[in-house]
């Protein structure tokens, strides 16, 4: 089946490609291997008939995230050379535990009797979903965005660099600050 | 999903959803504020503790109210959605007025004071949301809306260490629980087809899922929800965040989020899971982790010698006692937790209060330094006598009836197990919440200890959580119609 080899194209990708970005010593190198995982995901998503999502995993994860990502790692000073190498002692845990989660999740994914819908030909999902999004979802479309803003805020606090200005306008303060607080 | 239960949300619906309304527009304005008028917190602070109380004066209509949804159909307003907008109001107005007198967020190094009270008011926005959502994807969303502006004010102090590091460790484990929890939602939605807990409810009653995919759901859930409650096995983070976050937000995160997350969770596990018991038995599941919960919390609080730490394990160990009360599936359970929740808040803040305007003085949360308080500030010590007893739940303060009532609901059902194990964890936490009274009535001070002069506003708000800690102690019979009346019209017990 050519469907079947489309899948498990895209599927061997992402999990090899995801597998190196945890691997990879390298920053630089694991932040490219996300390219390739996320990308994995979009033609999964591509694959299944969801258009929209795939086109939005592509457009946002990896056009715009990612490139940020990959922007973030260049620019920043990290340490010369590798990370370094850390021991068997935390690694051997680790794979058992992820070894004991994925037979878990096999064991369900294979065990359960999943409701299917009846494939037919995959129809285009874009119109449904923005007519959704203007209509039953506009609330939590809406919630989202102050989700987004707390989001921003909060980075704005936690990295903004305070102004030489400031410090001034601080010392004159001083003494109208300490009769606003009780 | 049905077709019925789609609606298109109107501007009448905005009616039924005014005290959020309310709170996110005070937000808005108070960040508004805080750009037009700088360098002036009292501007944002004012605006946030105006729209706390209107939020709060509007809460208590909704309280007889039956059941409604509004928004789309995915957003509930019913009597217990009332009364945890009244919760959550009075927790925002207690906090805004610890935090206004505390150096730890006013002090004169610290920047962003119109921020700090505009996140405020966000998260108590969200945190109604919270106890509103009926729909995994409203769940989703304002569990991460409280939870990204926690992460914010966690990291508040962004000059000290410690309080980075309380910060990112917030972030790290609160990214993979959500992450954890989002794929225990995706199984559930493709077991059930349906995104509404109507839907996912008569999809299971109808036999949709297995045991072992049920349980699977249940336990990743739990790791998003436990993680909120600060559930054991989820709950490393809390001991490093409310110790390293300023003071005020140690007290907000130790009764705001787990109050939500409890509302989430009641609404979430109440109406759709309870059809799946025949399948999974997730009360025994969560029996065995309020157990858990309990008994580490108060095991591990007992070797505490700072007051924050202690007060972060004696918080999971109270998480342990209301998922009791959560597991018993009746109206009696449900009156116990809300009414518990709502005297947890009081003492809890109470108690973080203290450290909180002791901090000032002192710059310290070691137990060491509390030595003698109880003559050197003699009036603060004698309320902060009164929340540990209530913490306890001994007689005659709001704890005790709290715990009885909590107690009592346990029993009715036949888990004498699992309440025998609550009274020897609160005979286990007598020993340390002593503890702390006993520095300070007992150990000398020494001689060159600070004076510790205590802000007025700390005292009145001190007042404020005390003087209900004792009177509901004695009559507590108006409250405990509150939560009585908000359980009402529950549809889904």
């Amino acid at each position: 089946m050519s469907g079947d080899l489309v899948f498990y194209g895209f599927a061997l990708l992402t999990v090899l490609s995801g597998f190196f970005v945890v691997a990879s010593r390298n920053v630089v190198h694991a932040a490219f291997s996300l390219l390739f995982t996320l990308f994995g995901v979009a033609g999964l998503y591509a694959q299944l008939g969801a258009d929209f999502l795939a086109v939005t995993q592509t457009v946002v994860y990896i056009g715009g995230i990612l490139v940020l990502v990959i922007f973030a790692v260049m620019m920043t000073r990290i340490p010369r050379g590798d990370a370094p190498r850390r021991g068997l002692d935390r690694a051997v845990p680790a794979a058992i535990l992820a070894l004991l989660v994925f037979a878990l999740i096999y064991m369900v994914i294979v065990g359960t009797r999943w409701p299917e819908r009846a494939a037919g030909a995959p129809e285009a999902t874009v119109a449904e979903i923005g007519t959704g999004l203007m209509t039953t979802f506009v609330f939590p479309f809406e919630y989202a965005s102050l989700v987004l803003l707390a989001a921003m805020v909060g980075a704005a606090i936690l990295i903004r660099e305070r102004a030489p200005a400031d410090d001034a306008a601080d010392a004159d303060d001083a003494a109208g600050e300490g009769e606003v607080r009780s | 999903m049905s077709v019925d239960m789609l609606q298109i949300p109107d501007w009448s619906d905005l009616g039924g959803f005014l005290p959020e309304t309310v709170m996110f527009g005070a937000f808005l304005l108070a960040l508004l504020g805080d750009l037009v008028v700088r360098r002036r917190p009292v501007v944002p602070f004012a605006v946030v503790m105006a729209g706390a109380l209107t939020a709060l004066a509007l809460s208590f209509a909704g309280l007889d109210a039956p059941e409604r949804t509004i928004l789309g159909g995915l957003v509930v307003v019913d009597g217990m959605a009332a009364f945890f907008r009244i919760l959550f109001s009075l927790i925002a107005v207690a906090t805004l007025l610890v935090s206004w007198a505390s150096e730890e967020i006013m002090g004169r190094s610290r920047e962003n004071k119109g921020e700090y009270y505009a996140l405020i008011a966000l998260m108590t926005g969200g945190m109604m949301v919270m106890a509103e959502a009926r729909d995994l994807l409203m769940l989703y969303l304002s569990l991460e809306l409280v939870s990204l502006s926690s992460y914010v004010m966690a990291g508040y102090m962004r000059n000290s260490l410690r309080a980075t590091e309380a910060s990112l460790k917030y972030v790290i484990f609160g990214a993979v629980s959500s992450g954890v929890m989002l794929y225990g939602l995706s199984l559930l939605y493709g077991l059930t087809g349906s995104l509404t807990y109507a839907g996912v409810r008569d999809a299971l009653a109808a036999g949709a899922g297995d045991p072992l995919s049920l349980l699977t759901v249940c336990v990743l859930l739990l790791a998003g929800l436990g993680y909120k409650i600060a559930m054991v096995p989820f709950h490393f983070w809390a001991p490093d965040v409310y110790e390293g976050a300023p003071t005020p937000v140690s007290a907000f995160f130790s009764v705001g989020p787990k109050a939500a997350g409890f509302a989430l969770m009641i609404r979430f596990f109440y109406t759709t899971m309870q059809p799946a018991v025949d399948r999974v038995d997730w009360r025994l599941l969560i029996a065995v982790l309020s157990v858990a919960t309990m008994t580490f919390g108060n095991l591990v609080a007992v070797r505490q010698v700072n007051v924050k730490r202690l007060l972060a394990y004696s918080s999971i160990a109270h998480a342990g006692y209301l998922l009791m009360g959560f597991l018993m599936l009746t109206a009696e359970g449900l009156q116990a937790i809300l009414f518990y929740l709502l005297v947890y808040a009081l003492m809890n803040l109470g108690a973080f209060l203290f450290v909180v305007a002791l901090n000032n003085s002192l710059k310290s949360e070691h137990l060491d330094d509390y030595a003698g308080l109880g003559f050197r500030s003699p009036w603060a010590a004698a309320m902060m006598i009164v929340f540990l007893f209530s913490l306890t739940g001994l007689p005659p303060t709001a704890g005790f009836i709290g715990k009885f009532y909590l107690f009592a609901a346990v029993m009715h059902e036949g888990w004498y197990w699992l309440a025998i194990v609550g009274v020897l964890n609160s005979v286990v936490s007598l020993f340390y919440y002593m503890k702390i009274a006993r520095t300070m009535y007992f150990t000398k001070a020494p001689a060159d200890a600070p004076a510790v002069p205590i802000a007025p506003l700390h005292y009145v708000t001190l007042v404020l959580l005390a003087a209900p800690t004792l009177f509901l102690g004695l009559y507590w019979g108006g409250f405990k119609d509150l939560a009585d009346r908000a359980v009402q019209h529950f549809t889904a017990l």
